[in-house]
């Protein structure tokens, strides 16, 4: 068994998850926003990236790592809510394409404020895992306390967020408005607030990914999350981008297939491997994988 | 030649050769003018134009949005450097229409399972195409010379040009004003094209597209192919002007094709405004006076251009640009300009269909 574990195919399985679980809440975390404000938000991951650097900064200021966590995704919700308030509701019912320059125009001016403010040097955050595989019988077996950290996380976040738009009367109302905004409003659910609450989850579940990003060997820097965002909006392309299950599902596809590609093909197509699964998935399915209904608003 | 004849304009051609040939003239005696540093600014201005002329189209005339002209710009220069770098005899022309054709062929590889996408979906798709194009330039070292990059010999001049010039740096003032003449004539070709082109058979078809598809199908425009020609054309564009840019800097190198250059492009074309040659001429001079124009807001506002911020306050200016005028000015400084033209015309103005923004 712990000859299995070991083997270069359990590495790669092991690195493929922890790999698919980030995109995987990227993606859901452009899902719930795709769903209630039909935005796909370009700086989503530039946001968390930004949310990040500030908490994590007070880690110089003695503060405590898990504080620090805290205060990142607290920043990143506020800064959710804010950019809905601010750069969003103008534009509602304008063209789509207006929406998606605003926020390519948003990732921008984070990125570069960032760079300025935090230089553009890689910072390693001594995270509280060890990254040291663990051994058993004298083989390594290819988990370490800290991937062990961020596939928990990730999914103990999915069920959190599952569980909340399932269970509670807040996600009814969110599911309802997005779903039937304006008899929603009739039937007495404050509609914009519900978008906004939308946004703010949706940047927490953004942060909490741009947080263990940033904790891993990975590192922060400013343009950390440009790969990451593409990656995952390829996963919830090919879920459907209407599905949290589908984004989910496509997250770790998309994590497993760039790590098999990276392992038994050329690193040097690896870049490739998000366009060709997503090249592949619309021409068999354009509505997505995980997408129930076919029909198309006009 | 019917291709031909759906790509002319029914209209007569002969106003707009006549505007697209004195501006290219005006801006060719300028360069006269013009110190040599300048000179090859605005060579950099006229290549960006021809590449941000490509976007408007795709997006003002067709109503898609495209984040990968940064990639068709790296497969235009990479085609035009790795073809000149074996055949350096090659007469330039020949260069810089293999650049359109593989920066076109690269737009259709990606057009067409994108076409049946829109809006946010084709936003992503070409989203990722320019994030791989730069990680593949560096893996790929032995075609693509990774992150050093090809290397072009310079633009020669020819002796007629240069007996124009005399004194001291002769040579490199005929040589910098030879290369901007060479960009200011490609981007007048260029934008003579696409002027023919917004008022053809396919423009029309593609406002059409854009306004109302349903409508558009029931009087016969094959959508998809509509689609498709719009993104070829604007990565064909994108090709030549990413071609062009590289000569000018005699080098092609990964770095000049990062992800933020798509939206330095968005963000010159969406203040030029979005859809009209006009736009796409000033979305070029911004660009030419971008560098001249931070270091103004860093003198200005005491910033240290070696430091972090002086350095990053291109990104910060144009993000914030971006965001203000899709937000409060959606045509761009275009629309700014309309209510002067008012002043002079003495005809009747001629009606023209809604812009969609």
């Amino acid at each position: 068994m712990s000859a299995f574990l070991s083997s270069a195919f359990m590495h790669n399985i092991f690195g493929g998850l922890a790999q698919g679980v980030i995109y995987s809440l990227v993606a859901l975390s452009l899902v719930i926003i795709w769903q209630s404000t039909h935005v796909l938000n370009f700086a989503q991951g530039a946001m968390a990236m930004f949310a990040t650097y500030i908490g994590m900064s007070e880690i110089d200021r003695g503060v405590g790592y898990w504080w620090c966590v805290i205060i990142s995704v607290v920043v990143g919700m506020a800064l959710g809510g804010a950019t809905e308030r601010v750069l969003i509701r103008p534009l509602y019912g304008k063209p789509e394409i207006n929406p998606i320059v605003v926020m390519v125009g948003f990732l921008g001016v984070l990125e570069a404020l960032a760079a300025a403010i935090w230089t553009s040097t890689t910072r390693n955050i001594t995270e509280p895992f060890s990254q040291i595989y663990f051994q058993s019988n004298g083989h390594l077996v290819f988990l370490s306390s800290f991937v062990i950290f961020q596939i928990v996380l990730a999914i103990g976040i999915m069920l959190f967020m599952a569980g909340l738009f399932r269970f509670t009367k807040l996600g009814l109302q969110l599911r309802a408005s997005a779903l039937a905004p304006e008899v929603s409003r009739l039937l007495g659910v404050r509609v914009s607030r519900m978008l906004t609450i939308g946004w703010i989850l949706s940047a927490g579940v953004g942060s909490i990914a741009a947080v263990i990003i940033a904790s891993g060997s990975f590192g922060l820097f400013p343009t950390n999350m440009d790969g990451i965002f593409v990656a995952s909006f390829i996963a919830a392309a090919v879920g459907g981008l209407e599905s949290p299950i589908g984004a989910v599902a496509g997250g770790l596809i998309i994590g497993l297939v760039e790590q098999f590609i990276l392992a038994y093909w050329s690193p040097n197509v690896a870049p490739l491997s998000g366009i060709i699964i997503l090249v592949i998935v619309l021409m068999i399915r354009p509505q997505g994988l995980f997408t129930k209904h076919t029909t198309r608003r006009v | 030649m019917s291709w031909w004849k759906s790509l002319r304009s029914q209209e007569t051609t002969h106003s707009r050769l006549l505007g697209v040939l004195l501006l290219t003239l005006l801006t060719l005696a300028i360069t006269f003018i013009l110190p040599p540093v300048a000179d090859s600014e605005l060579a950099g201005g006229a290549a960006i134009a021809i590449v941000i002329l490509g976007l408007s189209w795709l997006t003002g005339w067709s109503g898609q949005i495209s984040l990968g002209n940064s990639g068709f710009m790296a497969v235009g220069a990479y085609a035009a450097g790795i073809w000149a770098h074996h055949h350096a005899t090659t007469p330039l022309v020949f260069t810089f229409v293999l650049a359109i054709i593989i920066g076109g062929i690269s737009g259709l590889i990606i057009a067409i399972p994108s076409t049946r996408l829109h809006g946010p979906y084709l936003a992503g798709m070409t989203l990722a195409f320019s994030a791989a194009v730069t990680p593949l330039a560096q893996n790929f070292t032995s075609v693509t010379g990774g992150e050093g990059g090809i290397f072009l010999n310079s633009l020669v001049t020819p002796k007629w040009f240069a007996h124009f010039f005399s004194g001291q740096n002769a040579a490199i003032n005929a040589n910098a004003q030879w290369t901007a003449d060479l960009a200011v004539v490609t981007a007048g070709v260029a934008f003579f094209f696409m002027a023919n082109l917004f008022h053809s058979r396919s423009g029309r078809a593609m406002r059409l597209v854009r306004d109302n598809d349903v409508a558009a199908e029931l009087m016969g425009v094959n959508l998809s192919r509509t689609r498709t020609m719009a993104f070829v054309v604007s990565a064909a564009f994108a090709g030549l002007g990413g071609a062009l840019y590289s000569l000018l800097e005699a080098t092609v190198r990964p770095e000049t094709f990062p992800l933020t250059l798509s939206i330095t492009l968005l963000t010159l074309m969406v203040l030029g405004g979005i859809g009209t040659l006009s736009g796409a001429v000033i979305g070029g001079i911004i660009f030419s006076f971008s560098a001249n124009l931070v270091a103004h807001v860093n003198s200005l506002t005491g910033v240290n251009p070696t430091s972090n911020l002086g350095a990053n306050m291109q990104g910060i200016i144009f993000g914030v640009l971006l965001i203000l005028t899709m937000l409060f000015a959606p045509r761009g400084l275009v629309s700014v300009a309309t209510p002067l033209r008012r002043l002079f015309r003495t005809r009747p103005q001629k009606t023209q269909p809604e812009q969609v923004h």
